[in-house]
């Protein structure tokens, strides 16, 4: 069998596919961010740096790069303790666990996209449930003192809750301050489940009797056995759980393109949208193809971050 | 610990799980809501979660010439009616289906060859190819669809089925996923096969795929939901013909023409486009939460 030539036609498709749709690609990104290039022109100029000079330079570009950092630094910190936490909270109910299970992960499921809308709808300030919720609270009292701060001597009208009482409550797509946060929001939404499915797989992977042992050597609360065995023992899905969902909060897309567009003024203009935007619909393929190389470099960084830690062998077997 | 103690614990952890269910189910709830209500009663929020279903009419209706009684409706029937006839919503259900399948079908055509060589025959560079598929897993979609881009519109394929589906015609998470699986499978049952008489490409087909079909339906799961869902791939190469739009893309689309109440429409065909997956997984949830976080590294 090592003589025949089966091999050949067994591996020949796969090969050039992969030369002709995913390495080939890369290189023409990298070739056309040192050029003007648009589609449809004959020609093109070489500018060397100028496009990366731009990505550094121009306030528009600074304000990409703070969107979408920041999108990653909210969704993967909520995103992975929710996932971490309700996974521990369903592996210690008596009853119960499944249902949950299956309610956090339809977010996963569910087209994003259609989603995005239903969230757009639900935080609107005039046909929104989640507004019209926040105002009729303003008439109940112990729930206005909680939110006011008033309970503990705050003054009402300092607060975000109070003044909103009165002025009405925040556009949570509009205002430049929020949008962010609500599209990050929507990101934790849709990503807690996918990491609580991946922490109650490493769960299970962890043995029972060193929780006696631990016991046995004096970790007597809670606490102390999550601190000294869980999280230790859960190493690997640690590393897996956190690249994972960094390495998705950096494509994120969808909901910026269809809630915010990358508004209002630039609060929202994540490299993706970037990315789509300059290289695709303004036909501004030289700048398009830097952000393209500079996102490939922050995600190889990561999946090899990953490579490394899982080399290192965090976990204890 | 005694047992009222142990009740008490039980009871808070139920409390934070209900509060946590309450906001995740939220855009579902109002999806579905919003579906079923007449457009005064998605305005004013009222009418709870199925709302009056007072007699409306449809104005448009009466505009196109058609009488009263034509056009008087409950409201859960004109959002659906409408959801169906103002976009052709039937036929981007129909291009979802027709994409995801076909790219399903490629994807294992080109990977289970691939994968059965780089698994259980020998010869020279398979480590080479084994490496460049590690590689390959490397690269990020988003990475490529600029220069994919451009190919495909230099050689004038853009708005087609073809730009659709041609991306994803080779998984490399899928060649090395299944080369994973095939390394579990026993030397002799290829050798028996091969003293059959049987030549390597009917090894494939009948014998490896049968073994296959576990991982196979993991993978499928994943590449569907994956396809279903996806939005970026269609906006870029999709850019005017509404025929070729798949479901996401034609929603999109639905919500920028929207002008003033279509509120409820357009939620009637969000929820006609998430129903098909979520009823799926309803029924089958074990398999697809193996499928989704199996190949969860891409």
């Amino acid at each position: 069998m090592t003589n025949s030539r089966t091999h050949i036609a067994f591996v020949a498709p796969a090969i050039i596919l992969m030369l002709v749709i995913l390495i080939f690609p890369v290189f023409v990104a990298a070739t056309l961010s040192f050029t003007d290039y648009s589609l449809g022109n004959k020609t093109f100029n070489w500018v060397s740096w100028e496009n990366y000079e731009a990505l550094l330079k121009r306030s528009s570009y600074k304000k990409m790069f703070s969107a979408s950092l920041t999108y990653v630094f909210i969704v993967v910190p909520f995103s992975v303790v929710l996932g971490l936490g309700s996974a521990l909270l369903l592996s210690s109910l008596r009853f119960g666990s499944e249902i949950y299970k299956t309610i956090f992960f339809l977010p996963v499921m569910a087209t994003l996209l259609a989603m995005a809308i239903a969230w757009e709808f639900t935080v609107d300030p005039i046909i929104g449930v989640a507004n019209a919720t926040l105002k009729s609270g303003c008439e109940v009292k112990w729930f206005y003192s909680l939110m006011t701060g008033s309970w503990r001597g705050g003054e009402p009208l300092d607060s975000w809750y109070g003044l909103g009482c009165v002025e009405g409550m925040p556009n949570w797509l509009g205002d430049r301050k929020l949008a962010l946060g609500t599209i990050s929001f929507i990101g934790v939404w849709q990503a807690f489940g996918f990491n609580m499915v991946l922490y109650l797989a490493g769960l299970t992977a962890v043995p029972r009797e060193l929780y006696n042992a631990a016991q046995m050597d004096g970790a007597d609360t809670a606490w102390k056995r999550f601190r000294l065995v869980t999280w230790p023992m859960l190493g690997p899905s640690h590393v897996f759980v956190v690249t994972i969902t960094s390495i998705r909060s950096f494509q994120v897309f969808d909901t910026v393109e269809a809630l915010t567009q990358g508004g209002p003024s630039k609060a929202t203009y994540v490299m993706v949208y970037a990315m789509f935007e300059k290289g695709i619909k303004q036909n501004l393929v030289g700048i398009g193809s830097a952000i393209t190389i500079v996102f490939l470099a922050f995600v190889l960084i990561l999946t090899l971050t990953q490579v490394y830690f899982v080399n290192r062998r965090v976990h204890y077997s | 610990m005694n047992k009222s103690e142990n009740w008490y614990s039980e009871f808070s952890k139920h409390m934070i799980l209900l509060f946590g269910t309450i906001i995740v189910i939220l855009p579902f709830y109002l999806m579905l809501s919003f579906s079923f209500k007449s457009p005064a009663e998605i305005q004013s929020i009222s009418g709870g979660f199925f709302g009056n279903q007072a007699l409306m009419t449809d104005n448009r209706c009466l505009k196109a010439g058609k009488s009263k009684e034509a056009c008087t409706m409950r409201p859960v029937i004109y959002n659906y009616s409408a959801a169906f006839s103002e976009a052709p919503l039937l036929r981007y259900l129909l291009n979802g289906v027709i994409v995801t399948l076909s790219i399903f079908f490629i994807q294992v055509i080109v990977a289970l060859p691939c994968a059965y060589a780089l698994a259980k025959l020998k010869f020279w560079g398979r480590d080479v190819v084994f490496g460049l598929v590690i590689f390959c897993l490397l690269i990020p979609v988003h990475a490529i669809a600029l220069p994919l881009y451009l190919m495909l519109a230099k050689v004038g394929l853009t708005n087609t089925y073809a730009s659709l589906v041609i991306p994803w015609t080779i998984s490399v998470f899928g060649i090395f996923l299944m080369r994973q699986f095939f390394k579990t499978v026993p030397d002799d049952l290829i050798d028996a096969a091969r003293m059959d008489g049987m030549s390597e490409f009917s090894i494939v087909w009948t014998v490896m795929l049968p073994t296959a079909i576990p991982a196979l339906l993991a993978f499928g799961i994943f590449s569907v939901v994956a396809h279903w869902n996806d939005y970026f791939w269609p906006r870029v190469v999709i850019t005017g013909d509404r025929d070729l739009m798949t479901p996401p893309l034609g929603l999109r689309m639905f919500k920028s023409d929207m002008d003033g109440n279509e509120y409820g429409p357009m939620m009637a065909a969000a929820t006609v486009i998430v129903a098909p997956l979520v009823v799926a997984f309803l029924l089958a949830q074990r398999r697809f939460i193996e499928g989704i976080t199996l190949t969860g590294m891409k």
